[in-house]
């Protein structure tokens, strides 16, 4: 803490302390800390007073945060200012989903009739549908209109096959997942966790046959089901959109907000190889590269890593039904459970990897690459 | 005048997800076990239902699946006896638009008296029945809409969004399985004979659509394919040897970069890298100072030889094939050598100085 203040007088010292809080690992333990916090308590964080100091202290701090040139410069960017909206639209939803969850929770415990108890939900297309869409229609066309006046779309040069924009960052609600690109190999992060977060999400469904929170909002009977989609969605998906956009400069390195973008900010990654750590740290032994009769060095190079993979999907499952999932497993039955643990299992991956990466600069548990197989 | 219900008989079927529903609305006609729910064995009893039959329509309600299945006879009853069941009046204020009316809980199995077997349910008592109502919304075939609708149809018709045969008690599902049986094994010859004659069309058809296939598939092939193919000459004439040769060990030359070709220089030989990113295809930036190759898609990092060290990429960067012509260093694109297939050592792959 002093170091942080001896940085710089005041104003200096508290952006040194954010732009440090928002380094990678930091910043992904505060937001799940935020997240959990703001599911156990809430109740108390929606009461209408409570949440609008909340946004207007945030928003006091992102004016005050605009008089910085190079904070200022990020948010103001073409491409940047739908995610500041987007911030402030998903505050807002989250806002309203959990507020109704908290009055009715709060009523069930009373034996009262719920918000949405008595609510007609009939509702005529014509006038009541058509009418709000054309007023929509209307409203959005005249903001689009006034956002191109004002806000110059990015155009950029002619695009050249053989240069990259530095940074050069997907469409920004495709950051998630260029921001997991860092992580895995590329058809693991490309196409097999894409298409698994597909093909969970049109599974859920199927995996989910409780009743509890159907038609209404709750969130006291669902708080493992509206928690891991608070994560999955908040964490993986929104946080690291806003990693993406605000925290990502020149050569993919990290930023702090008020950080000046410098293309030669040095940093050290020097990547470090699981069956390295195996092998020559634990044991003390070179790699081996010789085949053992018909398993080819490659798998004994990585035994380490399948191995801990491994336990990691066949244990993992059966450690979550016995800890923490007991009445779960039986309500599901077990392919039903075998399914969900296995998706949630994948989606933890993530986290799991980033914090590897970020603390040890591990490059693959496995790495295969003779088979292009490197988790 | 009003009407009681007096349960007679109360069953569970399959699908029971454990809830603990029914045995909170009446604990001692239901016990939820580990992996299912049954009847404990007091209340196989009718003399032990009749009593606690409010209380068993109200779990047969609240199961979110409908599992709770009961026949039940209707009793005349006195006002000053109706006012003692504190069922219906209070709850249909408490949730006056999500009227809840059971679809027929018991279907009429023969073993029934007549006039009894459709059920007027309420939620009566159900400590929540706003809830209630909105989890039958949710369980029932056709949601709200459909309960509206059977509530318009009043009871005679509220048998036909139940009226499967799931809903029978087992010895009328047998029977009804049974004549099904009968009639499939009637229908079965008439079936094999127009299965017959529609076999040999389909047959027919199916030689003909193959044979047509075979015959235009491959001429589609073709067709769709350009007649022409642009490409460029692979081969790079990029100069003398000298000019590379007389670079310091460690160089990297970038003039060539926009045909896609970093010159560099190591200890005793020289090589053309492919500039393109291993990891998903960017063009990664040389920093001089920092002597590395840093792509801006993903932050993969590649030391001055090409071999990767940083970032997520999985392998180093590709070599082209590299020869002299006529004092003219060429570089062939058509050809590519992988570090990690170990072919950096093959001769064609960069020429010694
Ligand atoms: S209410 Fe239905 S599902 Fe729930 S425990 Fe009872 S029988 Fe089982
Ligand atoms: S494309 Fe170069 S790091 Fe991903």
């Amino acid at each position: 803490m002093t170091q942080f203040l001896a940085s710089g007088s005041g104003m200096d010292g508290i952006k040194h302390i954010i732009n440090v809080l928002c380094e990678p690992h930091w910043f992904l333990i505060l937001s799940c800390v935020a997240l959990a916090v703001f599911m156990v308590g809430y109740r108390t964080f929606t009461k209408p007073p409570i949440a609008a100091a909340l946004a207007g202290v945030s928003t006091l701090f992102f004016i005050a945060s605009c008089l910085d040139p190079n904070f200022f410069s990020i948010v103001s960017k073409g491409d940047n200012v739908p995610i500041v909206m987007m911030m402030v639209t998903l505050a807002f939803v989250l806002w309203i989903a959990f507020r109704q969850a908290a009055i009715n929770d709060e009523r069930m415990e009373k034996g009262e009739p719920l918000l949405e108890a008595g609510a007609d939900d009939k509702v005529l297309v014509w006038p009541d549908l058509v009418y709000i869409e054309l007023i929509c229609l209307v409203l959005l066309t005249a903001f689009l209109v006034v956002w191109a006046i004002f806000l110059r779309a990015p155009l950029e040069q002619p695009a050249d096959p053989n240069v990259a924009p530095n940074p050069a960052k997907a469409p920004w609600y495709f950051l998630g997942l260029q921001e997991m690109l860092v992580y895995f190999d590329p058809w693991l992060a490309g196409v097999v966790l894409p298409g698994l977060i597909v093909v969970g999400l049109i599974a859920v469904p199927y995996l989910d046959k409780n009743p509890r929170g159907n038609g209404y909002y709750t969130f006291k009977q669902r708080p493992f089901a509206i928690g891991t989609f608070m994560f999955g969605f908040g964490i993986l998906w929104i946080v690291l959109i806003i990693f993406g956009t605000f925290l990502r400069g020149p050569n993919w390195n990290f930023f702090g907000p008020y950080e000046f973008w410098d293309h030669n900010k040095p940093a050290a990654l020097l990547n470090v190889e699981f069956h390295d750590l195996f092998w020559i740290q634990m044991l003390g032994r070179p790699l081996p590269t010789e085949d053992v009769a018909f398993i080819p060095a490659y798998i004994i190079r990585e035994i380490a890593g399948i191995a801990v993979l491994g336990v990691y999907f066949i244990a993992g499952p059966i450690i979550l039904r016995a800890v923490f999932f007991r009445k779960l497993y039986v309500q599901m039955g077990f392919i039903r459970f075998s399914v969900m643990a296995m998706l949630f299992l994948v989606m933890m991956l993530m986290p799991i990897k980033m914090a590897l990466r970020w603390t040890l600069n591990l490059h693959y548990i496995v790495g295969i690459t003779e088979w292009f197989l490197n988790v | 005048m009003a009407s009681k219900e007096i349960i007679s008989k109360v069953w569970i079927e399959d699908g029971c997800i454990v809830c603990d529903a029914c045995e909170t609305a009446a604990p001692d006609v239901f016990e939820v076990l580990e992996e299912t729910c049954i009847i404990r064995p007091a209340a196989l009893d009718v003399e032990f239902c009749k009593p606690r039959s409010t209380e068993i329509v109200d779990a047969a309600e609240e199961c979110p699946v409908d599992v709770i299945k009961f026949e039940s006879t209707t009793v005349e009853v006195s006002d000053a006896e109706a006012a003692a069941v504190p069922a219906d009046a209070p709850a249909s204020d408490a949730a006056p638009a999500a009227p809840v009316v059971a679809p027929a809980k018991a279907a009429p199995a023969e073993a029934a008296p007549p006039a009894a077997a459709s059920v007027h349910a309420s939620t009566a008592g159900a400590p929540d029945p706003a809830i209630a109502a909105l989890l039958k919304a949710a369980t029932t075939r056709g949601g709200h809409a459909g309960m509206l609708k059977n509530a318009d149809g009043g009871m005679a018709s509220s048998g036909s969004t139940r009226g499967d045969a799931r809903n029978l008690p087992p010895e009328a599902r047998q029977a009804k399985v049974q004549a099904a049986a009968k009639k499939a094994s009637a229908d079965a010859d008439a079936g094999r004979r127009a299965f017959a004659s529609s076999g040999a069309l389909m047959v027919g058809w199916g030689a003909f659509s193959a044979g047509a296939g075979l015959a235009v598939g491959p001429a589609f092939t073709r067709f769709m394919m350009p007649n022409v193919m642009e490409e460029p000459d692979p081969r790079i004439r990029i100069g003398k040897l000298q000019k590379y040769s007389e670079m310091e060990p460690g160089g990297v030359n970038e003039d060539y970069k926009p045909q896609g070709i970093w010159m560099i220089r190591l200890e005793d030989r020289i090589a053309a890298l492919n500039i393109i990113c291993t990891h998903l295809g960017c063009i990664p930036n040389w920093l001089v100072n920092e002597r590395k190759y840093k792509c801006p898609c993903h932050g993969s990092g590649y030391y001055q030889n090409g071999v990767n060290f940083e970032g997520p990429t999985p392998r180093p960067l590709e070599r082209f094939k590299i020869y002299v012509e006529d004092g003219i260093v060429v570089v062939d694109k058509s050809k590519k050598y992988n570090y990690e297939l170990g072919q950096w050592d093959q001769p064609s792959s960069f020429l010694l100085v």
